[in-house]
Formats: structure tokens, C-alpha cells, sequence
């Protein structure tokens, strides 16, 4: 029984839903669901899971469509002690296939009118009235996954971070420690991210534990606008967003009034320091926080507050990532693992409760990623973000870059070799693909693919890349480049090859 | 410049971003029926429009902007208070 008592932010999902009954708890496509209906959809969803399934069946895969009941698939199986393994019904299905085959989930719950997982035990999350409300969560051991999500992998395969219920549970813990950061029944949140994205689950999970009211993005919208039309027309008062979204309005800010945001917080991405500046003016109410925090440590793993009008401290432009939340340890290491100094650059590594147990079965994997330390003789577990950072003498992170060559693309953490990978499989032209992360004129990360040919129709390539990875990873733009640039040492000079992208039009 | 006017030039914008011609531009044509016209080539587009005629949207037309048709009309009225 103690592992319920652990679970304190299950217990208070369950006092949400009978608490706030007569709340909205989520918008979705202009239509609002209360607490009440919230809780009737994930009572019949605990039935079905309970006349399907066993209670040995952990992980059960979630097509993520954006509807109540996906949202309500969420909630009833954490209550039932159950993981969700997101599947994006917009990424190609091979991909999709090769996740649910990696976790080995054998059901999957999809409120699609006709679902295409013909091969698995598909669960229709169905709602009917007749139910009785049942919100009491069951036995949950703390060490069994919440979720597992799956990123960019180098070799195609994807890679699975499997998060347990102690580590959402610890990062609820800390974001409540925060007393600059204070959700209330009446705030209007947005969540404008996909559920296979890890940002996802602070967008729906604090307003849910709050009594709040959350607003989804339809698919198919044109996300940056209709952002917008929330903010202006919902009067939101919470902000949950990547940096790109700003980047991409920002020819419009003049436009943009809002003075009922409380909290707007970034995170996925570097955030600078002009643009912050520029967007406070449209959020004159706002907090505006700069979070940073892999998937492998549950979301967050701390903040830095901007405050506009003051010292902002940035490196390159790009604003600090502050200082770690609590019960969190932040160690910038060398390449041998050994501590750097103050203002020295580093690897930037997180110990704590919020860090994963490793990647799903990926023994070279986490061997690479994770290390213990000794510290007053106790084993301290890290993981290595692969982000460099320096920290100052008052204690601040400052962001730098990354080691790799992993990328952001809106969000989404990219491995260029992936791409390369994909670019390359089906290709009859055996000569070299790179690709490469290009800053558009709006500051935004646009990928490209730079081939070393004289140009030929590169039509199959693509056509065999859309249906191995999801949208955000296909190239936007295709040079041909007869000789790579290469550097003295000779390795292709990224760099210099980026140069022959113009996508500087203006 | 009427409507027949604008097309040509709007569809050389969207070849531009979208990198084919795959497609033809209706009054009634979305997001849905194109394929790679989604948020960020549509930001894309937009900017692209706004180069090619000399004009510059306002965040509530491109908030209420649904289909080709919508974008034609919005290009006409601001070419008119021009």
C-alpha cells in the first residue's frame, strides 16, 4: 500500500476529478469537456482496460489523437497503474509499428473510426453515460513506467526513455517547491504539443492536478495562428511554449496584446535574449521563465526567471538556463567525467529523482550516457545531456551548445546522422548526403540536405524518408554541392557547406 | 490587380516553398489538399506572399484564414488600401 501513499500526484488527479467537477478541464477544437466528463470517460476506459487486460500488461500503446478520450486514455491507465507508449498518428506507420514492437505493448488503445494496427489488440477508448464514476487509483508500484517516449535515434532505430511513476511524481514535487510558479483552478492553459514530445506532459499534467482548464491545437491547424486566436480570444493565462513559436510570430508582435498571461514558459530550445525582450512587451502581466531539461529527467530540470528591464544574464545571446530545481544536482564534466571549474565549459550532466533508469534495452547506449560518481561516499548516478554549458561564479548555467551532432528542429531533438541514414538507404546515387541545421532569417532551425553530385531528381529519396520518419525530420531544402568543403583535418566542413543553402532570401 | 491576376503569382510563391506544383489553387483549397503546406510552410508562404505583392498581413486575417479563397480576398483588400 505504501506505493499509492508515495504517488501523492495520482492521489491528486483523483481529487481533481472529483473536486472541480463542474470546471472545464480541457478545450479541444472549441468544444469544452468538464471535470465531470473527464472523469465519466476515464471510468469507461478503466472498464475496458480491465475486461482486456491483464494486470502483468504494463505498457500499453496510445494513438494520439486529439480528442478527450486520448486524454482520458492518459489518466485511466496512470489510475490503473499502466504506462502510455505515445504513437503519433501523423508519423509514418512503419516507425510507429517498430515502436509498439520495441516496448512489446500487444494492445493498443485508439479512438480512430477505423484504426490501422490490424496486428495488435486495439482497445477503442468508447464513452458512454452509464457508468459509475470511478477515480480511485489502484496499487501502483513507483518503479513501474508512466510513460515511454521515443527520440531521434543515430542508426534509425528510435530511442525509447522510459519514465516511472517516482520520477513524474519528483518532478511534480519540485515544480510545487517553486513558489514563483503557482497554478489556480481558474487558469487558461495552452498545450500545444504532440503527446509523443515530453513538453506534452507539463502542459496537460499541471493543469489537471490544479482544477485548470487546458487548449489543445487541432491537428491540421496552422499551429502559430492559432495560438494566437487562443491567447487573444480564450483570454489564456498560462503559456507552455518552444521558442520557435515566438520566432515565427514575431513579425507580428505589434499586434499582440495580451495582458491576462500570468506565466509563460519556454523550454525545448534555446530562448535569446532580443526576441524574450520583444515578447514580454505583447505579455506586459507575465512571469517569463526559461526552463531547460531533457527527456531523460522528466521534462524540467530547472529554470532561469527573465525579468525584462533587468540584468539578463546570456551567453551568445542565448539566455542561461538559470540554476536546478529541487532535489536536482547539475555537474559540468570534462570529457573523462572529471569536474570542470567555474567558467570553464563542460558537459552539462543531472543526477536525482527524475532521472531515467536508462534507455530501453540500449546497453551500448547507456553505458555511453550515464555514469556514477562518488560523492561524501555515496554512488551518485548522472546523465550526460550532451549539452555544453559553463556555470558563473554566481552559480547560473549559462547554455552553450551541444557536443553532437544532435539538433532542434520546433522542439524536437533531431540526430542529423538519422537523416543521413534515411537519405542515403534507398538512394542508387552512392555518393555523400549531410545534413545540416540551418538558421533561417527568422531565427528558427530549418533542416537541410546537402548532396555531393551534380543534381539529379532526389524524388525516391524523399519518398522513402516520409515513410521512415515523422514530418519535422524531412529536409526542407536539397543542394547540390559537386565538391564538400572540407576542413584541414578532412572532415566535410559543415560550416562552410551551410553557406550554400539561401534560404536568406530577404 | 484582380483575382485571376493574383493567382499566377501566389502559385509561384507556393512552388517557391514548397519546392513542387504538385497542385492547383482553388477557392476552396486547404492546408489538407496540398501536400507539404502545413504550419511552418505556411509561415513560409505567407512571408513569401507578402514579398511578391509588397504588403504586409495583419496577425486577425491570418488568424481567420481557412482556405485559398481566404488568402486571394486578403491579398485584394490590402492591395486596395494600399
Amino acid at each position: 500500500m505504501e506505493g499509492i501513499i508515495k504517488m501523492e500526484y495520482i492521489k491528486q488527479l483523483k481529487r481533481s476529478l472529483k473536486q472541480y467537477v463542474g470546471n472545464n478541464a480541457l478545450c479541444i477544437n472549441g468544444n469544452f469537456y468538464t471535470y465531470r466528463e473527464l472523469a465519466i470517460a476515464v471510468s469507461n476506459i478503466r472498464n475496458t482496460l480491465t475486461i482486456a487486460t491483464q494486470r502483468q500488461d504494463k505498457l500499453i500503446g496510445l494513438v494520439t489523437n486529439d480528442d478527450l478520450q486520448t486524454y482520458a486514455s492518459i489518466l485511466a491507465l496512470w489510475l490503473e497503474g499502466k504506462a502510455y507508449v505515445p504513437i503519433n498518428p501523423e508519423v509514418p506507420l512503419e516507425r510507429n509499428l517498430q515502436v509498439l514492437s520495441l516496448t512489446e505493448a500487444t494492445y493498443v488503445l485508439d479512438s480512430s473510426i477505423a484504426s490501422v494496427y490490424t496486428d495488435y489488440t486495439v482497445l477503442n477508448p468508447t464513452v458512454t453515460d452509464e457508468v459509475e464514476i470511478y477515480v480511485e487509483p489502484a496499487v501502483i508500484d513507483e518503479n513501474d513506467i508512466a510513460y515511454i517516449l521515443f527520440t531521434s535515434g543515430t542508426t534509425g532505430q528510435p530511442k525509447g526513455v522510459p519514465i516511472t511513476f517516482s520520477n513524474v511524481q519528483a518532478l511534480v514535487t519540485a515544480i510545487d517547491d517553486e513558489p514563483s510558479f503557482n497554478l489556480q483552478a481558474s487558469d487558461r492553459c495552452l498545450q500545444m504539443f504532440e503527446l509523443t514530445f515530453d513538453f506534452s506532459v507539463v502542459a496537460y499534467l499541471f493543469p489537471l492536478l490544479a482544477g485548470a482548464c487546458f487548449y489543445t491545437i487541432p491537428k491540421g491547424a496552422i499551429k502559430y495562428f492559432y495560438i494566437f486566436k487562443l491567447i487573444s480570444e480564450q483570454k489564456l493565462t498560462v503559456l507552455t511554449m518552444v521558442p520557435s513559436i515566438i520566432n515565427y510570430l514575431r513579425p507580428y508582435f505589434s499586434e499582440i496584446n495580451a495582458p491576462h498571461v500570468r506565466y509563460c514558459s519556454f523550454g525545448g530550445g534555446a530562448l535569446h535574449s532580443d526576441i524574450a525582450k520583444e515578447w514580454s512587451t505583447c505579455l506586459p502581466n507575465s512571469k517569463i521563465f526559461n526552463y531547460y531539461g531533457p527527456t531523460e529527467f522528466t521534462v524540467y530540470s530547472g529554470f532561469y526567471e527573465y525579468i525584462p528591464n533587468s540584468a539578463t544574464k546570456a551567453y551568445n545571446g542565448v539566455i542561461a538556463i538559470g540554476t536546478p530545481q529541487k532535489n536536482t544536482s547539475y555537474l559540468l564534466v570534462d570529457q573523462k567525467n572529471e569536474e570542470v571549474a567555474v567558467g570553464v565549459t563542460g558537459e552539462l550532466c543531472l543526477a536525482g529523482p527524475q532521472i531515467t533508469n536508462g534507455y530501453w534495452k540500449n546497453k551500448a547506449k547507456n553505458t555511453q550516457s550515464f555514469f556514477t560518481r562518488l560523492e561524501s561516499g555515496v554512488s551518485v548516478r548522472y546523465y550526460k545531456t550532451g549539452d555544453l554549458c559553463i556555470k558563473d561564479d554566481e552559480g547560473d548555467f549559462l547554455y552553450v551548445g551541444r557536443v553532437d551532432f544532435q539538433v532542434k528542429i520546433r522542439g524536437y531533438r533531431v540526430e542529423l546522422a538519422e537523416i543521413e541514414f534515411h537519405a542515403r538507404v534507398k538512394s542508387d546515387h552512392k555518393v555523400a548526403m549531410v545534413a545540416l541545421a540551418i538558421t533561417n532569417h527568422l531565427g528558427n532551425a530549418e533542416l537541410g540536405l546537402a548532396i555531393a553530385s551534380d543534381p539529379f531528381d532526389t524524388t525516391t529519396i524523399f519518398e522513402h524518408m516520409r515513410t521512415q520518419m515523422p514530418p519535422y525530420m524531412i529536409p526542407m531544402h536539397t543542394v547540390f554541392v559537386k565538391e564538400f568543403p572540407h576542413s584541414i583535418n578532412g572532415k566535410i566542413d559543415r560550416k562552410a557547406l551551410k553557406k550554400y543553402f539561401d534560404i536568406h532570401k530577404d | 490587380m484582380n483575382r485571376e491576376e493574383i493567382v499566377p503569382k501566389v502559385k509561384e510563391a507556393f512552388v517557391t516553398v514548397l519546392e513542387h506544383e504538385n497542385f492547383e489553387l482553388l477557392d476552396t483549397t486547404t492546408a489538407n489538399d496540398v501536400d507539404g503546406w502545413e504550419s511552418i510552410t505556411h509561415m513560409m508562404i505567407i512571408s513569401e506572399v507578402e514579398k511578391k505583392f509588397d504588403i504586409k498581413f495583419k496577425l486577425m486575417d491570418l488568424m481567420n484564414m481557412d482556405n485559398v479563397g481566404d488568402l486571394l480576398d486578403t491579398i485584394v483588400a490590402e492591395l486596395t488600401t494600399k
